[in-house]
């Protein structure tokens, strides 16, 4: 003490000084240590009072820590008013008292792993399925003038796209439950499907559609059945299971998947998840029936099943119910039809396919089938059933009537100039339906004597035998016999009055695997095509059927028996 | 001594720095002009009269985003059935045609049109102190500037009650940052009826003829103004009021239909300010519209695949019969491309450089068929369906989409006025408009006629969540941008947008 006094003023005031810099100065400055204030999903919860239920549920399941890592989720959280008659539905009056599987179960289905906003949803299900394996349904419910987006038809979102930090939040105001049932037991439990329910017991079907899914995420484990109730049954006259299998079961074994009342069934069942979002955009969906597709078209807001025009007749289609259709099951989706239908028994028929007759030249009338002489030319994306490699244009031609290029069917044809690899190649056209059965392809087409290209055809991406050389002019037949000959060795002339500017060439044999639209390419073989490649049609002619007559009018649009 | 020689060069200094700093310290910017300084003569209320009239075309310099004409597009047509989406829509655009509506989304701005009504406003505010400062000034040019500044805002309240429902309603300028920006919305009837106070206002000061044709076609004259009051009045249900408004126009014989010609279009679309205009945005080469890239060069919206073969119609046995309103006017058909801003004539289109086709906001015919509109409401459905038939001539229109109405069926004839409005308006910004305006009538009595639309446009698989969403009357009009919600916390979103 003595010797601290002894120091001089300044001395003492230095020391003085530094020890109380040290003493009070050495406490760590408080820096702001995160860039981002935006809360994550558990955190965001816990703000709320009104969500404290599923809070709950989330640290009953160990779900919180969880839902608050970085990431991209979206969660439907239910509000507590939603899970207070959660708990009454099941009885319970506390979370405490549901078994810890279902809570897991549940706050799986209240979670997707990908970040979907409301902006991205449909009439069907949601892309991405939910965690616990089932897809969600969304759409639109409007009570008492007021509209709501709803998941699972059931909830409504209350508030929407609410963004935190690792996803997106959807406040909903009813629990989403989990769909326990098989697709069978959910048939056999509605009461209104006896019928059916006994022909799946007696095909067999039952226990594959009791099966679960083994890879949740792949749609295509799922199935989709068609079911119609017994009234609709009784409407086309069948009372029971006995008619029903008077009706169809010719082989008298139904367990035969020959046997028609199987194929009854299993052309009813899709081997994929459909909505009927889903089947609205779906021209055709095969079935279980081998080969067989149900086609589905959507007229204003009814959806038809296998409504077609054959022939120029309409066959009238099959409407799903729409209220009582988009039932998600565990393995799949039910819906249900209006009116009983059976796979449709066709023969073979000509397919006369005039390639240049495509949607968006027809709009233009005052070129499309005038015989002025004009063109048009379109670019890929402008055209809707056809498509090419390489950035360039194809021609409408509709050829002057009397000129050499105005002998084609309908005296127009489709004209690709400079048919090659690096300007227009592998031109892919989209079918009218054919019937399902064996046909005769013969390409008519109009020839050049040079710089015209040297074509494979490909049907469903299937490669047909003999090429077609654009160069190859007809050759004249004096009577229909030579043209018999001619016919053997894969010519003829497809239209009438004979035109010698107008070839038909014979490409091979096809097999037509399902009634529907397919897809005919045509890939050119010659690199120094200058000139204009002119098709005019595709005949598919069934190979029973003769493959001369009738023939196609020169320069008009009739179609000229013998 | 030394002392002496500091307090002498500090003296010194202060006189130095305290005399020449003057500049320094005065806070007026070098590359504008200050209120103290405008509004001392005519002139300057010339000057931002036709400002307002130049922030219509485009933006004002260094502000970015859609303008005002762009807006008014697709505002009116998006969510209307005539169009669909382009190579380079963006995904704003798509959600607003597939009816995918939430607050984030950047259309849903109405930053262009507050501008607009602020550089009105202050029109309205500052101009009639300019008449104590200069002598030249009369009430009746005054009156006249008022005229043009009070109808242009009351056009754009009206677009954005359309468009919003219920919209803050600020009728006096921002002229500092003092100024209270926390503004509710008023309700849409509200806005209406200050609407209709303003263009009575403004008929009363307006101006009939400025002697030259493209400020009687580009600048408010009293027929815009009435043109305006009958689209209000319609809204409005008050259909006497509508009659009324539009016979003025009629009755002034200063607009006539053009008969149908090969350079109809040209005339009245590539031109403009032709003899069926009323009011149309002066694009010029100098101010080129923003249509051309938006339909043409990078096209964001084309006409939907419907319009050629339903809205205008084909005859198949004559190709040279047609609408002239159709091919080559409105569309160009097989590519969709909507035609009207960009083309020149039925066989070319104008280059970027002369891209200056207007926007129009009333022609001629927009009054007929509103009359027309009115009558049927009034129970004069044969005098309405006289009316359509005469424009239908006039147009050439073909027997294809011809109806035959019988003017005592109120409905029949307000559909076929709906048919002939989108045959005639296609892209002018009208459809979704004249859809809801009808849709909404007596209570929304004829709901169908919005779900009809959703049902031929919408994409299938989201068709049922866009019908049943339009069951709700809320959704009819577009929520009030996060930003606004943000910066403005008196708004309250429609509840729609939960």
């Amino acid at each position: 003490m003595k010797r601290y006094l002894t120091l001089n003023r300044l001395m003492r005031l230095t020391l003085g000084v530094l020890l109380t810099i040290t003493f009070l100065n050495c406490t760590s400055e408080k820096f702001k240590e995160s860039t981002d204030e935006t809360l994550n999903i558990t955190d965001y919860i816990r703000q709320d009072k009104d969500y404290s239920m599923f809070l709950e549920i989330l640290e009953i399941t160990n779900y919180a820590s969880f839902m608050n890592t970085y990431g991209t989720y979206t969660l439907f959280l239910p509000t507590n008013d939603a899970i207070k008659n959660y708990l009454s539905d099941l009885g319970v009056t506390s979370i405490k008292d549901v078994p810890l599987v279902d809570l897991q179960n549940l706050v799986k289905l209240h979670i997707l792993d990908q970040k979907v906003n409301t902006t991205s949803f449909t009439d069907g299900k949601i892309a991405a399925p939910s965690q616990y394996g089932q897809f969600l349904v969304t759409g639109a419910s409007n009570s008492n003038g007021v509209s709501s987006i709803t998941v699972n038809r059931t909830s409504n979102i209350v508030v929407s796209n609410i963004e935190v930090g690792n996803g997106v939040i959807h406040v909903i105001d009813k629990v989403l439950r989990v769909a326990n049932k098989t697709l069978a037991k959910t048939i056999e439990a509605d009461k209104t499907l006896t019928i059916f329910t006994e022909a799946l017991k007696a095909t067999g079907w039952y226990d594959k559609l009791n099966q679960p899914v083994a890879d949740t995420k792949n749609l295509n484990q799922y199935l989709t059945v068609l079911t119609q109730t017994d009234e609709v049954f009784k409407a086309a006259g069948i009372n029971n299971i006995a008619d029903l299998k008077l009706k169809y079961s010719h082989l008298n074994d139904p367990l035969n998947v020959k046997d028609s009342l199987n194929l009854f069934v299993s052309y009813r069942i899709i081997p994929k998840l459909l909505y009927l979002a889903d089947l609205a955009v779906t021209p055709a969906v095969e079935t279980k029936a081998p080969l067989e597709v149900i086609s589905v078209k959507l007229s204003k807001d009814t959806l038809l099943l296998n409504q077609e025009v054959y022939n120029g007749i309409l066959e009238k289609g099959v409407v799903v119910n729409r209220e009582k259709s988009d039932g998600t099951a565990s393995n799949g989706v039910l819906h249900f039809v209006n009116k009983n239908f059976f796979i449709k028994k066709r023969l073979p028929a000509p397919v006369y396919f005039d390639v240049a007759d495509q949607p968006e030249f027809r709009k233009l009338t005052s070129i499309f089938r005038q015989h002025l002489g004009l063109t048009a030319s379109l670019f890929q994306a402008e055209m809707s059933e056809v498509t090419w490699d390489g950035a360039n244009r194809i021609t409408y031609l509709d050829g002057k009537a009397g000129s050499s290029t105005g002998g084609g069917w309908h005296g127009d044809f489709l004209e690709i100039l400079r048919f090659r690899t690096g300007y227009i190649q592998n031109v892919q056209f989209k079918t009218p339906v054919i019937i399902k059965g064996k046909y005769k392809v013969w390409v008519g087409y109009r020839p050049q004597t040079t710089k015209t290209p040297l074509v494979k055809v490909y049907f469903d991406g299937v490669e047909l035998p003999k090429l077609i050389n654009f160069l190859e002019y007809p050759t004249a037949t004096a009577n229909d016999q030579e043209e018999r000959v001619l016919e053997s060795q894969g010519y003829k002339h497809h239209v009438t009055p004979y035109d010698r500017n107008q070839n038909s060439r014979l490409c091979g044999v096809i097999d037509v695997p399902t009634t529907g639209r397919h897809v005919i390419k045509f890939e050119s073989l010659t690199s120094n095509t200058g000139a204009q490649t002119w098709i005019d049609v595709v005949e598919f002619r069934p190979i029973d059927m003769d493959q001369l007559w009738p023939k196609l009018q020169s320069g008009g649009d009739g179609i000229i028996y013998q | 001594m030394r002392t002496k020689i500091n307090s002498i060069l500090a003296i010194l200094l202060i006189f130095v720095t305290s005399i020449s700093c003057d500049n320094y310290l005065d806070l007026r910017p070098q590359d504008g002009i200050i209120r103290q300084e405008f509004w001392k003569t005519k002139e300057d209320i010339q000057a931002a009269v036709i400002g307002i009239y130049s922030s219509l075309l485009s933006n004002p310099p260094g502000i970015g985003g859609d303008t005002v004409s762009e807006y008014l597009f697709m505002y009116g047509e998006l969510r209307g059935d005539l169009t669909a989406p382009g190579v380079y829509v963006t995904t704003d655009e798509r959600d607003i045609m597939n009816s995918n509506i939430v607050s984030a989304n950047a259309l849903t701005s109405w930053a262009a049109f507050y501008r607009v009504i602020n550089y009105c406003n202050t029109v309205i505010d500052l101009a009639p102190a300019v008449l104590a400062k200069d002598p030249t000034l009369t009430q009746a040019q005054l009156n006249n500037y008022l005229s043009e500044a009070l109808a242009i805002r009351a056009y754009l309240y009206f677009t954005l009650a359309r468009t919003f429902k219920n919209v803050p309603l600020k009728l006096n300028a921002t002229l500092s940052d003092l100024d209270n920006f926390q503004l509710p919305v008023t309700p849409q009837n509200e806005i209406f009826a200050q609407v209709i106070k303003d263009l009575n206002l403004a008929e009363e000061y307006g101006v009939k003829d400025y002697k030259s044709i493209a400020s009687n076609k580009g600048r408010i004259t009293v027929y815009a103004i009435n043109a305006m009051q009958t689209d209000v009045y319609l809204w409005m249900e008050n259909y006497q009021g509508a009659l009324t408004a539009a016979n003025k126009v009629i009755d002034s014989n200063n607009y006539q239909l053009i008969p149908a010609s090969n350079s109809w279009f040209n005339r009245v679309y590539a031109v403009g300010n032709s003899s069926e205009s009323i009011f149309e945005f002066q694009y010029t080469t100098q101010n080129l519209n923003p249509f051309y890239n938006m339909f043409l060069q990078r096209p964001e919206i084309i006409a939907s695949q419907k319009v050629f073969e339903e809205v205008f119609g084909i005859d198949y046995n004559n190709a040279l019969n047609k609408d002239i309103r159709g091919e080559r006017a409105s569309l160009v058909p097989g590519t969709n491309e909507i035609y009207k801003f960009t083309g020149l004539n039925s066989d070319e289109r104008k280059s970027l450089q002369e891209s200056d086709t207007h926007w129009f906001v009333y022609r001629y015919a927009d009054v007929l068929l509103m009359k027309a509109e009115a009558l049927a409401e009034l129970n004069q459905g044969e005098e309405a369906v006289a009316i359509i038939k005469n424009l239908r001539e006039k147009r050439a229109a073909i027997s294809a989409t011809a109806l035959n109405v019988d003017g005592k069926n109120k409905i029949d004839v307000i559909d076929y006025i709906l048919a002939e409005r989108s045959r005639e308006f296609a892209f002018e910004g009208k459809r979704w408009f004249d859809v809801l305006r009808n849709a909404k009538r007596n209570n929304y009595s004829r709901i169908e006629l919005l779900i009809n639309m959703a049902l031929s446009s919408a994409p299938a698989n989201q068709q049922q969540t866009i019908i049943t969403k339009l069951k709700d009357s809320n959704s009819h009009y577009l929520p009030i941008n996060d930003y606004e919600l943000y910066s403005n916390k008196a708004l309250v979103q429609n509840p729609f947008y939960k």
